[in-house]
């Protein structure tokens, strides 16, 4: 007997039968919304004014300045190679920085989600 | 130097619990902790969660080749939770119910509570008899608990349900003597959390939540890994990124300083911590060959010595019989013989006259000699020829002082790794000529663009010779190639370093070395994401700056109180330094001299659940539990609040939440 049998069979019987997924009456595919809509669609809605809402509670934005670190190692980074836009500590890691092939400083700049041309 | 494993833990497929009667009979509570990273399952009466797994099914797509068969119609095989045992396996297939901390796909979670009912061993007909006590976001909109009600009434038809929040259920039922005031940090898989709580009552438009937590630290020291080691970027997954989290990651007290101690080469070398990748041992490949090919060349050179030899001789023996006749004839001009015979035996030898004749012997005889040494040289070579081949080419060279050579050779080393990097640099260039999209691509299009295009009448293209030079620019070598001198010259430069310095290009002392992963600075860079989203580009402010934002909310006077009892609890309060490097944080940001504390709850990760089960066995449940009857009276989206719950908020009226997109 099938191991997967056993395992699943359980499984038909505190549900609706209705609803049960093995009854091949609904393959019905269904499109969830996705948190950003559900908040857009919410938001929209004309709410009392004491209603606390998921999207009201967003962590403000940062008021401090970013300190910059080394896009390589992660030291504080005072200088930035205006070719590749990576950040760098010291000279030694400058060498290595030159010779990265192009995937992988595309990679650290977007890692730190500055691969964007307008930012 | 200790060097650490991956223990590439694999999931353990759950057991079915039994379904006592005890539990059948008495309508049990059943307690769900549901995670956004791990789902906590089990009775109002079990001691601990029965269940424990991560919120994730793995769904294989259709083969697209077997789509017409008849065998495509059964539905591929499905794994839930627990099931799957390899996780990095199936990667690309994984789903979750949740989009960051909020449940929104419906489906995956009617899996995973078919997997959870299922494994918690329940057999009754068309219902599961049992209040279900779930946990849900901190504000979780409307529409997704609609939703959930909706999933568990009518495809599960349960008794009751009570919603409660993860964290609130914890720090009221899982504390020893909850105090009145409290700001909750909940530290967890998708956010973080601060809640403040003023005389038992939570404050929810002062609670902020920071879209940062575990999920987010795992895969940036995935990637940071990752790019360090592109070599190994498939052997660094996720579930090692993980583990290496959870296993030696660190919330530094003070990031600048931590990262000023690690410039040090002293102590960067007894605090890294290597890691060694599973590899295989491939000597074979190496060092056997390497002594099989010499065999193999020292074979073929015999048999072309060989083949030689027999071709020498044979030429000798050819050699010394057209002498012999050609001796003979001469000896027949000597002798005075008939005058036509002589003519015929020297048309056969296309001679002419009798001076070739002459001369013939001469060369064959000459031949003959050479051929003659030639053998005789081989001869000897052959037994001699083989240890001096061994030698270096380059003899060491003998240097007055020790400072002399070590110039001497810092010299060769540069020379050598400026011919390295000028390759390095002209393959670059021809990497990034061959792709579109980049600055070195676009220069050259944007030249063949302006080549391509005609100007009429004032065409002087080619007047001068640099006009040609165009050419070298645009061609896919970037004009220059590897040039054979340079590449001779590099030889050259690694045979001298050899010989003086042996060890120094051999390396591969240890195979298993190249897959050592040396996690140093990572350890705390990954933890610091918390306080600092920006290293992921994330323009929210860190942990300690939100904290200190929704004091700012307060008075003075809450302030303090809030700032007296900080508790710390989620899966990522069991990172060691969190609680050291939040205190010191506050300090920094309160008042001089005000009181500030900060405590980690004593089980972090699993306080939820058993906040939730004490709940669930108290009294109070029963008041508060959200009835079939409830449901259908007062709309999918009622639900009963509690000290522990979200607020209720009836979404307004008339225009109702359009939950269906289909």
């Amino acid at each position: 007997m099938n191991p997967e049998d056993v395992r699943s069979e359980p499984k038909l019987v505190f549900k609706t039968a209705s609803l049960n997924p093995n009854s091949k009456t609904i393959v019905k595919k269904r499109a969830w919304k996705s948190l950003k809509q559900i908040i857009s669609t919410e938001k929209a809605l004309p709410w009392p004014d004491n209603v606390v809402h998921y999207s009201s509670i967003n962590a403000p934005p940062s008021f401090k300045p970013a300190e910059k670190f080394s896009d390589l190692s992660g030291l504080p980074a005072p200088y930035t190679d205006p070719q590749t836009r990576l950040r760098f500590a010291n000279k030694e890691e400058y060498a290595t920085l030159i010779a990265l092939p192009m995937d992988i400083t595309a990679g650290y700049l977007a890692l730190r989600g500055a691969s964007s041309i307008v930012g | 130097m200790e060097i650490l494993e991956f223990k590439d833990l694999k999931c353990i497929p759950d057991i079915v619990h039994s379904y006592t009667p005890a539990l059948r009979n008495n309508s049990v509570p059943i307690v769900i902790d549901n995670g956004s990273y791990q789902c906590r399952a089990g009775w109002a009466t079990s001691p601990e969660p029965l269940l424990l797994f991560k919120n994730l099914i793995a769904k294989p797509r259709k083969e697209r080749s077997k789509k017409d068969t008849v065998e495509a119609i059964q539905t591929p095989q499905l794994q839930v939770g627990n099931d799957i045992v390899n996780i990095e396996a199936v990667r690309f297939q994984l789903k979750t119910q949740f989009d960051r901390d909020v449940v929104t796909h419906f489906e995956a979670q009617e899996h995973l509570f078919d997997y959870t009912f299922s494994h918690l061993g329940i057999d009754t007909d068309n219902s599961i008899p049992h209040p279900i006590v779930l946990t849900e976001a901190l504000l979780n909109p409307n529409s997704s608990r609609q939703l959930m009600s909706e999933l568990l009434f009518e495809c599960y038809s349960v008794p009751g349900i009570s919603y409660g929040i993860d964290c609130l259920f914890s720090y009221h039922f899982n504390e020893v003597k909850p105090q009145k005031n409290a700001l909750i940090v909940n530290v967890s898989y998708h956010t973080c959390h601060v809640v403040p709580i003023l005389e038992g009552k939570i404050v929810f438009e002062n609670a902020r939540r920071l879209n940062t937590g575990g999920f987010h630290v795992i895969s940036f020291l995935h990637r940071i890994l990752q790019l360090k080691y592109p070599a190994h970027a498939t052997s660094i997954t996720l579930s090692r990124a993980e583990e290496l989290l959870h296993g030696i990651c660190e919330v530094a007290l003070d990031y600048r300083e931590e990262l000023a101690r690690w410039t040090d080469p002293g102590y960067y070398e007894e605090h890294i911590k290597k890691i060694q990748l599973p590899y295989s041992v491939s000597l074979a490949s190496s060092a056997l060959t390497l002594e099989q090919q010499k065999e193999r060349k020292r074979e073929l050179a015999r048999r072309l010595i060989e083949i030689n030899a027999r071709k020498r001789e044979e030429r000798l023996v050819e050699d010394e019989e057209k002498l012999n006749q050609l001796l003979y004839i001469q000896e027949m001009v000597e002798a005075d013989v008939d005058k036509d015979e002589i003519e015929k035996a020297c048309a056969e030898y296309q001679i002419k006259h009798l001076q070739d004749l002459q001369k013939q012997i001469n060369t064959l005889n000459a031949k003959i000699e050479k051929t003659k040494q030639k053998i005789l040289a081989s001869n000897n070579s052959e037994e001699v020829e083989e240890p001096p081949n061994k030698q270096p080419k380059h003899n060491k060279i003998v240097f007055e002082s020790e400072k002399a050579m070590h110039i001497f050779l810092q010299n060769a080393k540069k020379m050598r790794q400026e011919i390295l990097s000028k390759k390095m640099t002209r393959k670059q260039r021809k990497q990034d000529m061959a792709k579109r999209r980049t600055a070195a691509g676009q220069e050259r299009m944007r030249i063949i663009s302006q080549l391509a295009r005609k100007e009429k009448g004032n065409d002087d293209f080619g007047l001068r010779d640099e006009d040609w030079d165009i050419y070298k620019a645009i061609s896919k070598d970037g004009g220059d190639s590897d040039s054979e001198a340079e590449n001779e010259k590099l030889l050259e430069l690694d045979e001298i370093i050899r010989t003086h310095e042996p060890s120094d290009l051999d390396e591969t002392t240890n195979p298993g070395e190249t897959h050592q992963l040396h996690v140093g600075i990572e350890r705390y860079r990954a933890p610091e994401l918390l306080f600092k989203p920006y290293m992921l580009g994330s323009a929210e402010a860190g942990l300690s700056e939100v904290i200190g934002y929704v004091f700012s909310l307060f008075n003075t006077e809450d302030q303090l109180k809030l700032a007296e009892n900080v508790v710390v609890m989620g899966g990522l309060a069991n990172l060691p330094g969190l609680q050291q490097r939040l205190l010191s944080d506050l300090i920094s940001i309160r008042p001089f001299q005000s009181v500030v504390n900060v405590r980690i709850v004593s089980n972090p990760s699993l306080g939820g659940w058993f906040g939730a089960k004490k709940w669930a066995r108290s009294s109070e449940l029963k008041e508060n539990l959200l009835t079939r009857e409830m449901y259908d009276e007062c709309g999918p989206e009622y639900f009963k609040i509690h000290v522990a719950s979200n607020p209720f908020y009836p979404t307004p009226k008339g225009q109702e939440i359009d939950i269906d997109v289909s």
